[in-house]
């Protein structure tokens, strides 16, 4: 395996930067935690130094802290380098600015997805309509306080159903 | 054109078209038209139609059940995105892998990937109306689909054969002369996809043309980025398994149009079958699985940690974003499908602008799969 030399030096630069947290994971992987404010403008710098690709930009609930953490994963064709910026945003109040402006159509329609399946608002997005679920009344479904099963056994069944009695039981 | 069509007049000339979403025409997923004559004024995506939750039922299940799951994220393409998850898992629990596990991923991903290629030059095919291309793809399709039947036991899929910490089974003796006498049959396949068909070629050169720094803007990656002219793979600028130690070019192409996009793929197939080559030649002895997985375990913890792995793919750049908690089951799961970005900005790109009767030859170049963009 070889040294680390060029992630530590692109964590180093970030950090010097935008005071923030980060560590290498390995070679090629260097994850970085931003501020919600500091977001748009990392984003920025990033996307001039190389960081061309937006892989993937992700969700996760964590419910006990009553947080989402956004996750950007980017990718650099010159440094050869997956960059992920880590950010959280209050549960009660999901409003995140959009990266838009910056990845264009790409990250345009990523938050799409997560805004329909977490109920994150991203600000600046010109398009947040539904992508996946036609007609869907419930509440985002891949929050963690969504329960499936009960959504399921309240809308689709019919307890006086003798076939369908079970999934009361 | 195969599809069914529902017309609603705009303006005078001005109507709204729908491109699918019938299975033999577009697959399950459809595209909005808004169409002026014969020319498309603008495209709207309409995925959906095989969303199925993947990312949250993961988030309920074992790794050993997730295993088999992640084989229907792509039905083309069910071993790779077994490679995937099982990559996913491996670096979470920090797994030494055997080298010969090893090398069997690397065999199976490459037969997948050139029968995913087969199917691309097959429905590439049919969508521009040569069926003698769809037949003559499925049917030497099927040579490698008995290749996975006698190594996985299934012929689509395979039942998570590519699981944590290796392979499911040791390849049965004898396989490696089957697989060099299936290539050998591809071999003769690519000959035949190579002569062009002046009417196939007629409707598919110059049409939908991808400059680089748009392909870069709308996230394309794999054969679309690598016809618009950038020399980009997964295997070779971020390896994984044992991709950097074979021998094989990346090939590009300048044009961007789907003549280009479908050219980089029979060139790909060319490459597949020398890397599997190289593989069978040097494939060490040994464990096909990892001491800790020898005896299948059903609740073992997956350290608390998160990871981010990525693969190329037939279609492009796959990823998988796992997190744990330290639980016996992920507590997120994010899926990167390649088809994502291609099937919605990237489509919609190409297709403002062009004519209807270039839509399936658009549409299928980008080597597209509703199944990974809906997950």
């Amino acid at each position: 395996m070889r040294d680390l030399e060029s992630e530590n030096e692109l964590l180093e630069d970030i950090s010097a930067r935008f005071d923030t947290d980060g560590w290498v994971q390995r070679e090629r992987r260097v994850w970085v935690k931003v501020s919600k404010e500091n977001l748009i403008s990392m984003c920025k710098y990033l996307k001039e130094t190389g960081f061309e690709h937006l892989s993937a930009i992700s969700v996760t609930d964590w419910l006990k802290d009553g947080e989402f953490e956004l996750t950007y994963h980017l990718w650099s064709y010159e440094r050869k380098t997956l960059l992920t910026i880590k950010t959280r945003i209050d549960r009660e109040n999901p409003i995140a600015p959009s990266v838009s402006p910056i990845w264009s159509r790409n990250a345009q329609v990523h938050e799409r997805e997560m805004h329909e399946m977490f109920g994150v608002e991203f600000e600046g997005n010109d398009d947040l309509a539904p992508l996946f679920l036609e007609d869907w009344q419930g509440p985002p479904p891949f929050r963690k306080d969504f329960d499936w099963r009960e959504y399921a056994r309240k809308e689709y069944y019919n307890k006086d159903n003798e076939r369908e009695a079970v999934y009361y039981e | 054109m195969n599809e069914q069509m529902a017309l609603e007049p705009i303006g005078k000339n001005e109507y709204e078209l729908f491109f699918g979403p019938a299975h033999p025409g577009s697959g399950n997923f459809s595209v909005k038209l808004k169409v002026d004559g014969e020319r498309i004024i603008s495209a709207r995506a309409d995925p959906g139609y095989l969303h199925r939750g993947f990312e949250k039922l993961m988030e309920y299940r074992l790794p050993i059940q997730n295993a088999v799951l992640s084989d229907r994220i792509c039905i083309f393409e069910a071993l790779n995105w077994n490679l995937i998850h099982a990559e996913a898992v491996d670096e979470l629990m920090g797994i030494e892998i055997p080298e010969r596990a090893k090398y069997i991923r690397v065999i199976m991903a490459e037969l997948s990937r050139i029968q995913s290629h087969i199917i691309w030059y097959g429905v590439f095919s049919i969508g521009t109306g040569f069926d003698t291309g769809f037949k003559m793809a499925f049917g030497y399709r099927d040579y490698i689909l008995d290749l996975f039947e006698m190594i996985t036991g299934g012929r689509v899929y395979p039942t998570g054969y590519i699981c944590p910490g290796g392979v499911r089974r040791d390849i049965p003796e004898g396989s490696e002369e089957k697989i060099l006498g299936v290539l050998n049959k591809i071999d003769e396949m690519v000959k035949l996809e190579m002569m062009g068909n002046p009417a196939l070629l007629s409707r598919v050169k110059d049409i939908g043309i991808l400059k680089l720094s748009d392909a870069i803007r709308l996230g394309a990656t794999g054969p679309v980025l690598r016809a618009s002219g950038m020399k980009s793979d997964v295997r070779k600028n971020d390896p994984y398994e044992v991709y950097d130690r074979f021998d094989f070019e990346v090939p590009v192409s300048n044009e961007g149009d789907a003549y280009a996009r479908y050219m980089i793929g029979i060139e790909e197939i060319k490459q597949s079958i020398s890397i599997i080559k190289q593989a069978l030649k040097e494939l060490p002895d040994g464990d096909f699985v990892a001491k800790e997985f020898k005896k299948p375990k059903l609740n073992i913890k997956i350290p608390e940690g998160e990871v981010y792995v990525r693969n190329e793919i037939s279609r492009g750049e796959a990823g998988m974003y796992m997190v744990s908690d330290g639980g016996t089951t992920p507590y997120r799961v994010k899926i990167r499908g390649p088809s994502f970005l291609h099937m919605i900005p990237v489509l919609e790109f190409l297709l403002r602008g062009s004519q209807i009767a270039d839509v399936p030859a658009i549409y299928w170049s980008l080597n597209i799969c509703p199944a990974d963009l809906d997950r």
